[in-house]
């Protein structure tokens, strides 16, 4: 019997010694002053790939910064095109031929020279890959002498983001099953380790030939939500990207930054009816419930975008209404407010939307006025926006069940209802991709069917003017598209960051965030600043 | 009167053994069925109110409120119906497929080789490996659940009954029966199915706690339902996210309620035995 009391008694002790040291030490694992400990990665995931842009790293809708290769451009803080590995570039008239004269100073880590065939090597081979960004256009990239030479099968002026999207590989050895796994780039840092599952080791390039960048070493995290935030209570990181439910807590020795970002959430409904059609992967194409504009029209305008805000992102975000952000250079003002639940009710009543048996739920020639809406289970905040975007439904008189799965749940679905998506890009060529009928239900393209030829139309135009001109042809093709409510757009999600109090972030000069966007962009401004905290 | 053990005095004084363990199942019962009656009640989508998200508990809301607003109190009863329901539905499937191979096992030897094979073969494999390859060859969802922890709960109990039944065939009456001609399945029927009954019966019952641990088990890990639905495993794995930001009702309430659902299944379930197996009623 007593053997057992002191056994207990011992347990106890270990337990609470256990419990006590985990609370009262967590003492900040020591590094030096120029060592970044870091767990941001896009969206904390890890890339399947490894680090092999071929592979679509440093891809997320558009170019980001993917340390360890070079881009030809890169986006500055004002979204302005800056050189990185070309020196010019020329554009002919037709915006079918792009010609970048490249430096000639740039050595891969492994030593071998950077050339304007490594450049050409790795456009082709991402083109062919399709994994990364959108290259369609490209008919193929050719070395002339220290220039890269792009040709387009058709005119685009929007091609020159894409000068932004590809990290250059070396050619020779390049193997796309092996290279992610031991990159070799021309970027700021060269990968020293990675353990796939826990993190990754980046060590600063010596022979960088752009800005150096004050950190010597970053080891980056990958770890689930809690235990990102508890790295952060422990002060075991120097900057974590945590979810938006963290958002409002108060760590000692921490502060947050959070980001605007062009990263906006929508949910699309699809525009056709149901008429047994099939995509090319047999997909059902169509709704007979938001196949009717009064439907898609109600939603729009009946819902409560703040409120929805305010609850599924804790405030850190930004209503839009159709799905450009308002920093981009193609965003217009919304033609309707929200929240009008008896507007709402209106359209409905005058579509012949009516509620004839006292369910609340609205019926036209006895089919109820509902449908599913599709959510990524993993994200939080899509799950919050389906759930709420349901339950304001109701009020006027539409029937949405949130049903949340993987991807491979929701793409039998994807074409037939309302799927909560996540978009954004700096390219304005997104908009062809959620809108063109051409490239209705291919993938996650135009997946509301949307089959609107003035949009089309106003696509190809925008595709032949000069960038800076097409951008007003651009925002008239995503106003027509709109007028359609082809989506339930709901707003932008904010970048939060837990950031120790003795690392400067440089806030003024990040880049855009697009979906799914990183926060390495400034990296080369980034410094520790003197301990501020007792 | 002090003579008398602590379960003889006071307010049951009056009862005899027999009659408290009747009082305990049916209280226990009357218990579960409320929960379960009352969950289904509930429609799956909660009201969410973002303005009264993460609250603490209070007299308004007894478990507090969870990150969208959604009362706790009323997703864990229905998370717990939902649970009760997968018992119900896993506990009765398997008995019935562990009585069949308790059968079948009998039939001659080759069969009760196959059969010990097959349970040998089940026992082998983790149950939550096995539940998470038939939930998502069952496409998931609440019927995957259901038919998944179903078909990897069966084996204890096809072992105990084989057993049984090993044991009542190698009896005198049932060798007697044989030679006067009566056929295998008249020996089933009236000799060894009316004694295994009461086996069958604590056996299913005794499952309960298994499929209900194994059911949150399986939601935690995120398979089977959407995680706005309240099941107790999806409910518990989502507060693991707000347990960091000090949000401990999340986990707390629900996780004691589990405890207590899985006990009151195991209480009924020994209560049972004892009344069915005289040999143990004075345990």
């Amino acid at each position: 019997m007593e053997t057992k009391y002191i056994i207990g008694a011992v347990v106890a002790i270990i337990a609470i010694v256990g419990i006590g040291a985990v609370v009262l030490g967590g003492g900040s694992t020591q590094h030096a002053p120029n060592e970044l400990v870091a767990c941001v990665a896009a969206h904390g995931e890890e890339p399947e790939f490894g680090f092999d842009p071929m592979h679509g790293w440093g891809y997320h809708d558009s170019g980001t910064e993917p340390l360890i290769q070079s881009t030809i451009l890169k986006r500055d803080k004002d979204n302005n095109f800056v050189n990185d590995l070309a020196t010019d570039y020329k554009i002919s008239d037709d915006f079918k031929t792009y010609t970048v004269t490249i430096r000639d100073d740039v050595n891969f880590t492994d030593g071998s020279k950077l050339t304007a065939k490594d450049v050409a090597f790795s456009y082709n081979t991402a083109k062919e890959m399709g994994e990364g960004a959108d290259l369609s256009s490209m008919k193929e990239a050719k070395a002339d002498g220290n220039k890269v030479v792009f040709t387009l099968d058709k005119q685009d002026s929007t091609f020159i983001n894409k000068l932004t999207d590809v990290g250059i590989v070396p050619e020779a050895g390049y193997n796309n099953e092996t290279y992610g796994q031991n990159p070799i780039g021309s970027g700021p840092y060269k990968l020293a380790q990675w353990d796939k599952g826990q993190q990754f080791i980046l060590e600063k390039n010596p022979d960088y030939y752009g800005q150096e960048p004050y950190f010597e070493k970053i080891t980056n995290l990958f770890l689930d939500p809690d235990a990102a935030f508890a790295a952060v209570k422990n002060g075991d990181v120097d900057i974590a990207e945590v979810q938006l439910a963290y958002a409002n807590e108060t760590v000692k020795g921490y502060h947050l930054e959070y980001f605007d970002s062009i990263d906006v959430r929508g949910i699309s409904l699809p525009t056709q009816m149901d008429t047994g059609k099939a995509s090319e992967d047999n997909v059902t194409i169509g709704n007979n419930v938001t196949g009717d504009p009064a439907i898609r029209e109600a939603l729009n305008i009946g819902i409560n975008r703040q409120a929805l805000l305010d609850g599924a992102f804790n405030g850190y975000g930004n209503v839009s209404y159709n799905g450009v952000a308002s920093q981009l250079p193609w965003a217009f003002e919304s033609t309707f407010n929200d929240s009008n639940v008896d507007q709402a009710k209106q359209v409905l009543a005058t579509a012949g939307w009516n509620d004839t048996d006292g369910d609340g739920i609205v019926e036209k020639n006895g089919t109820p006025a509902a449908f599913s809406v599709y959510y990524n289970s993993k994200a939080t905040e899509r799950q919050a926006i389906a759930v709420a975007v349901s339950e304001q439904a109701k009020q006027i008189g539409i029937d949405i069940t949130p049903v949340g799965g993987s991807w491979d749940d929701i793409d039998p679905n994807k074409y037939s209802q309302g799927v909560v998506w996540g978009f954004g890009s700096a390219d304005p060529f997104e908009i062809e991709h959620q809108y063109d009928s051409r490239v209705a239900c291919v993938g996650y393209d135009n997946s509301e069917g949307l089959n609107d030829s003035a949009v089309d139309a106003l696509i190809d135009q925008a595709m032949t003017q000069d960038l800076n001109a097409s951008y007003s042809t651009w925002s008239q093709a995503a106003q027509k598209a709109t007028s359609n409510y082809p989506y339930l757009w709901v707003g932008t999600v904010d970048y939060t960051y837990f950031v120790s109090d003795d690392l400067d972030i440089s806030n003024s000069t990040h880049i855009i965030y697009p979906h799914g966007g990183d926060i390495w962009g400034n990296i080369y401004d980034w410094k520790r600043v003197n301990e501020t905290q007792a | 009167m002090s003579d008398l053990p602590w379960y003889n005095r006071g307010l049951f004084s009056s009862l005899n053994l027999r009659q408290k363990t009747l009082l305990t199942i049916a209280l226990t019962g009357l218990l579960l069925l409320v929960i379960f009656i009352s969950g289904m009640m509930i429609n799956a989508n909660l009201p969410t109110d973002f303005s009264i998200k993460m609250q603490p508990p209070s007299f308004e809301h007894i478990f507090g409120t969870d990150w969208m607003g959604r009362d706790m109190f009323i997703r864990t009863i229905k998370g717990l119906s939902l649970s009760i329901m997968i018992g119900i539905g896993a506990s009765i499937i398997s008995s019935i497929i562990a009585t069949i191979l308790a059968f079948v096992a009998s039939i001659n030897k080759f069969c009760d080789s196959f059969v010990s094979w097959l349970i040998d073969l089940f026992a082998s494999i983790p149950h939550i490996l096995l539940i998470m390859m038939i939930s998502i060859a069952l496409g998931k969802g609440a019927f995957g659940v259901i038919m998944a922890v179903a078909f990897s709960h069966w084996v204890n109990l096809t072992r105990v009954l084989r057993a049984e039944v090993l044991q009542i065939n190698t009896s005198e009456y049932v060798a007697l029966s044989k030679r006067f001609g009566k056929s295998k399945l008249w020996i089933a029927k009236e000799h060894i199915l009316p004694l295994v009954l009461s086996q069958i019966f604590v056996g299913t019952l005794l499952v309960f706690p298994h499929a209900i641990m194994h059911e949150s088990s399986v939601t935690f890990l995120g398979f089977g339902l959407s995680p706005h639905e309240p099941a107790i495993g999806i409910i518990l794995s989502e507060s693991m996210t707000y347990l960091a930001m000090g949000a401990w009702w999340l986990a707390f309430f629900p996780g004691l309620a589990l405890l207590i659902v899985v006990l009151l299944f195991d209480i009924i379930g020994d209560n049972l035995k004892r009344l069915f197996d005289p040999s143990q009623a004075n345990n």
